[in-house]
């Protein structure tokens, strides 16, 4: 079974329709590319999905079990979890802390508990001095930090919004091999979104392409990068 | 070894402060105990907006729970002592409540409701006049422990002491990164698990427990109130102030701040008998402005040698 | 077409309403009216801040407060009128707003929100201690034999000078209406309050711009501080209910809306009165307009929460 399949979900702001009709289903152990023009409605179809924002019409379902009105805690206590495009740190919390909100919100567990499940995956990521305040991290540490606040979850599927993004070329190499690791050793079902195509076609298997916030394309890349209507909308979105 | 010295101070001095009636005579009891009064709501303030909600409603739920201890005392025959705890929990009950309806607002459209419904609440006890004895109030026949100081510093001090408990337990618990986060970025406090509807009522009933509490032992104390007095802006006013001052988001800096001012302005009323509270008023402006971290994070800035000014996480919304 | 319905019925309702209340009680609808005026020119000027800077002043009632005790010691001891005293009052506190603007609001624009309501909360604290260390708590008064012109028609007599907030409160609102959509200045600040950045980016002086708000709104409400004075005593206190109900009706209206704030000044102005009018249900009219603000507040959030 699926994940994680939505069905029609359609997103609507008086009038803008920011995600339109979208039909997709994510598997496990799967690691899918979300991609489309600035605007195409990326980063709502995941607030839809994460229960951030609630769709106009349409429905989510997580492993069968209808979720198209569950409230956003309720889906990272499910096992949906995420990160932001824009960094969402908690400032007045220290570094672990952050990471331990997730474990102990999500999945009930003591401060204590917490605590080693956030040490253990913050070392899995090579984040260190786990005491600091998170105003001393570098942007690549914060996107760190805020992939281990989401894997403190402990969710099946996983939502990446431009984890890359702002990164050098090594911290980016570094940042697709976690990624791959832990999406394998995890068998999670994970969602990238990302600007860089280099990054999508080494990263995923399949991607969907959305434009003006319609699904337009599915695939693997190499098949989809040839499609003459996704070629259109990302030569449109530019000229 | 750091914690233990903590722990160690900490029972000394609530062994002193335990001992004051010993060597304090009634006036300085007197005096101590609406230091603790305006100590224990000033923490109080303090629990609830650690989630980032400024509540301008202490006054109200203090009225609530003076009044809900007279009434019932007065009409339903209650035990003065047992009244303290009615009172509590009708406060509890009554934030229960209005939390469902309040507690979805934010920022100042949460500030101002608060202040209105406190405003609502004195009107209602104003005009119920057979029920609340109107503008005139309620006279006790006589305040709990016949007047004892020491007893009434003691009573005081109890709601005081399991006040400090409480904010503690929130400093040390699930409480403080559920605050925490909410206050930061509820955005990512949702992704992350936090039920935040559900937070804030905890928090909202419980600091409201302890608003009712204090209310009800300050009337049982004097034996006396009025709409007028149960409901003085000052209840909401002073803690305020106290907190700024001392430092928020903390146990330790509103209990400073409530010590200073405290002591501060029983002096000043001496001195300036119109218009003493202008001193709180510029304190308030000049922390604001100056000094946002209050005496305690001035302190800690200092003992670490050095301000961190780091880069300016942008937690902007998306 | 169904926004244009329901003003129609709106208008049709409130029509039916105020001809019931006229037949019926027509002093109701008088004095609801002039308290009506009242409100709306006090609550007109937080507006302007609060839809242009976007700052709750929480203590605009004092800056109202403070220009009436102005007033008073400027007529008391000249012999001025009120409405003539205006005008050096209104230059007064357009100077003080601008001060204090300078000196504590600019820093805290950048804070949390909480810093700034905090920050005008202690400023309102201050005010009003400071008029009770110069003047003490006791109400002053000064009286005015054109304040109490009345009018017969039939059997009903009544005070018609009230009226002139009514007057006051239209000539606010033509005015501000000219002033942000014909001036060069006033386009600027219209344009601030909907974007500061934008505006900045098209070269506007965003500060400059907020400091000429503040400046001109604690110009108006100066003035409205000394017309005040000619039909209420004053004391240091009697500013901060007015902070309330000028929010309350700002949010009533939405914000930037300021032709609104006059509406809702007559809905809360008249509902008073209604209570006012019975001896059974006279204390309960100060419960009107915290149970408004309340409903208000609450129903805006959950159609917020539905848009």
């Amino acid at each position: 079974m699926s994940k994680l399949v939505t069905s029609g979900l359609t997103k609507a702001f008086s009038g803008l329709v920011a995600v339109n009709n979208v039909s997709f289903a994510m598997e496990e152990g799967e690691i899918l590319g979300i991609i489309g023009p600035n605007g195409a409605g990326k980063t709502t179809f995941i607030h839809l999905v994460s229960g951030i924002l609630m769709p106009t019409s349409g429905t989510v379902a997580f492993k069968g079990k209808d979720i198209t009105y569950a409230p956003a805690h309720m889906r990272s206590r499910m096992g949906i979890a995420r990160t932001y495009q824009l960094i969402h740190p908690l400032e007045n919390l220290k570094v672990i802390e952050n990471v331990m909100v997730g474990a102990v919100f999500s999945k009930d567990k003591s401060l204590r508990e917490a605590r080693r499940t956030a040490e253990e995956i913050c070392a899995e990521l090579e984040l260190d001095r786990l005491e600091r305040d998170t105003t001393q991290l570098s942007i690549f540490e914060i996107k760190k930090m805020e992939i281990a606040r989401a894997l403190a979850n402990e969710p099946e599927v996983l939502f990446l919004d431009e984890v890359m993004a702002g990164l050098n070329s090594d911290e980016t190499k570094g940042m697709i091999a976690t990624v791959q690791r832990i999406a394998t050793e995890r068998k999670l079902a994970v969602g990238v979104v990302e600007h860089v195509m280099g990054v999508i076609r080494e990263l995923t298997q399949r991607v969907i392409v959305l434009e003006a916030g319609e699904l337009i394309a599915e695939g693997p890349y190499e098949t989809v990068s040839k499609n003459p209507r996704v070629i259109e909308a990302y030569l449109g979105g530019a000229a | 070894m750091k914690l233990k010295t903590s722990y160690l101070s900490a029972a000394v001095i609530a062994a002193v402060v335990i001992a004051f009636p010993a060597f304090l005579g009634a006036y300085p009891l007197n005096v101590a105990r609406s230091v603790m009064t305006y100590m224990a709501l000033a923490i109080s303030w303090d629990m609830l907006l650690r989630s980032g909600q400024i509540s301008f409603g202490i006054a109200g739920l203090f009225g609530l729970g003076s009044y809900a201890s007279a009434i019932a005392v007065m009409r339903g025959g209650m035990d003065p002592f047992l009244s303290i705890l009615f009172a509590a929990a009708f406060a509890g009950v009554m934030a229960f409540a209005l939390g469902f309806a309040i507690l979805r607002l934010r920022a100042m459209y949460f500030s101002i409701t608060t202040l209105a419904l406190m405003e609502i609440f004195r009107i209602v006890m104003h005009n119920l006049h057979d029920f609340s004895g109107g503008p005139e109030g309620i006279v006790l026949s006589a305040p709990i422990f016949g007047g004892n100081s020491t007893a009434l510093y003691w009573l005081c001090l109890a709601g005081l002491f399991i006040t400090i408990g409480v904010s503690w337990y929130f400093e040390k618990s699930k409480m403080h990164l559920a605050l925490t986060a909410i206050r930061n970025d509820e955005t990512s406090a949702r992704s992350n698990g936090v039920d935040i509807f559900r937070y804030l009522l905890v928090a909202f009933v419980i600091t409201s427990i302890i608003q009712g509490m204090m209310g009800a032992i300050q009337i049982q104390s004097y034996g006396f109130t009025t709409p007028e007095t149960a409901f003085d802006a000052n209840f909401t006013l002073l803690p305020l102030a106290m907190a700024l001052l001392g430092g928020i988001h903390s146990t330790i800096g509103p209990m400073a701040g409530a010590v200073l001012l405290g002591v501060a302005s029983e002096w000043l009323k001496l001195k300036i008998p119109y218009g003493h509270l202008m001193v709180y008023g510029i304190i308030i402006i000049l922390v604001i402005l100056f000094m946002p971290q209050g005496l305690v994070g001035l302190a800690r800035r200092m003992l670490r040698g050095s301000d961190k000014s780091g880069r300016k996480a942008g937690a902007s919304h998306e | 077409m169904a926004n244009k319905r329901n003003a129609t019925m709106n208008v049709a309702l409130i029509t039916a309403v105020a001809a019931a209340i006229l037949v019926w009680r027509p002093t109701v609808l008088i004095n609801g009216l002039q308290s009506a005026g009242l409100y709306a020119s006090i609550a007109i000027p937080m507006g302007l801040i609060l839809g242009i800077v976007h700052i709750v002043n929480l203590a605009h009632g004092e800056f109202m407060m403070v220009a009436a005790y102005i007033t008073y010691m400027l007529c008391a001891a000249t012999g001025m009128d009120p409405f003539v005293a205006m005008v050096p009052v209104a230059l007064v506190t357009a100077a003080f707003g601008f001060v204090i603007y300078k000196l504590t609001i600019r820093q805290a624009l950048k804070a949390p929100e909480l810093n700034q309501l905090i920050l005008t909360f202690g400023l309102a604290i201050s005010m009003t201690q400071l008029a009770n260390l110069l003047f003490t708590s006791q109400t002053r008064k000064l009286s005015f034999d054109y304040v109490s012109a009345s009018l017969d028609i039939g059997d009903l007599s009544f005070g018609v000078y009230k009226f002139v907030y009514i007057g006051i409160a239209l000539l606010m609102i033509v005015g501000l209406k000219l002033f942000l959509t014909r001036t060069t200045t006033g386009k600027a600040a219209l344009a601030v309050g909907q974007n500061p950045r934008g505006a900045a980016i098209v070269g506007i002086d965003v500060d400059r711009t907020y400091g000429l708000v503040f400046a001109l709104a604690s110009a108006l409400v100066g003035m409205m501080g000394a017309v005040f004075i000619t039909s209420a005593s004053i004391f240091p206190a009697v500013g901060s209910p007015y902070t309330m109900k000028s929010f309350c009706l700002i949010a009533m209206a939405g914000i930037g809306n300021i032709p609104g704030i006059l509406g809702a000044s007559i809905l809360l102005g008249v509902s008073e009165n209604i209570l006012k009018a019975f001896r059974g249900t006279r204390g309960w009219a100060d419960i009107v307009f915290f149970v408004l603000i309340i409903t208000v507040i609450l129903g805006r959030s959950i159609r917020g929460k539905k848009a």
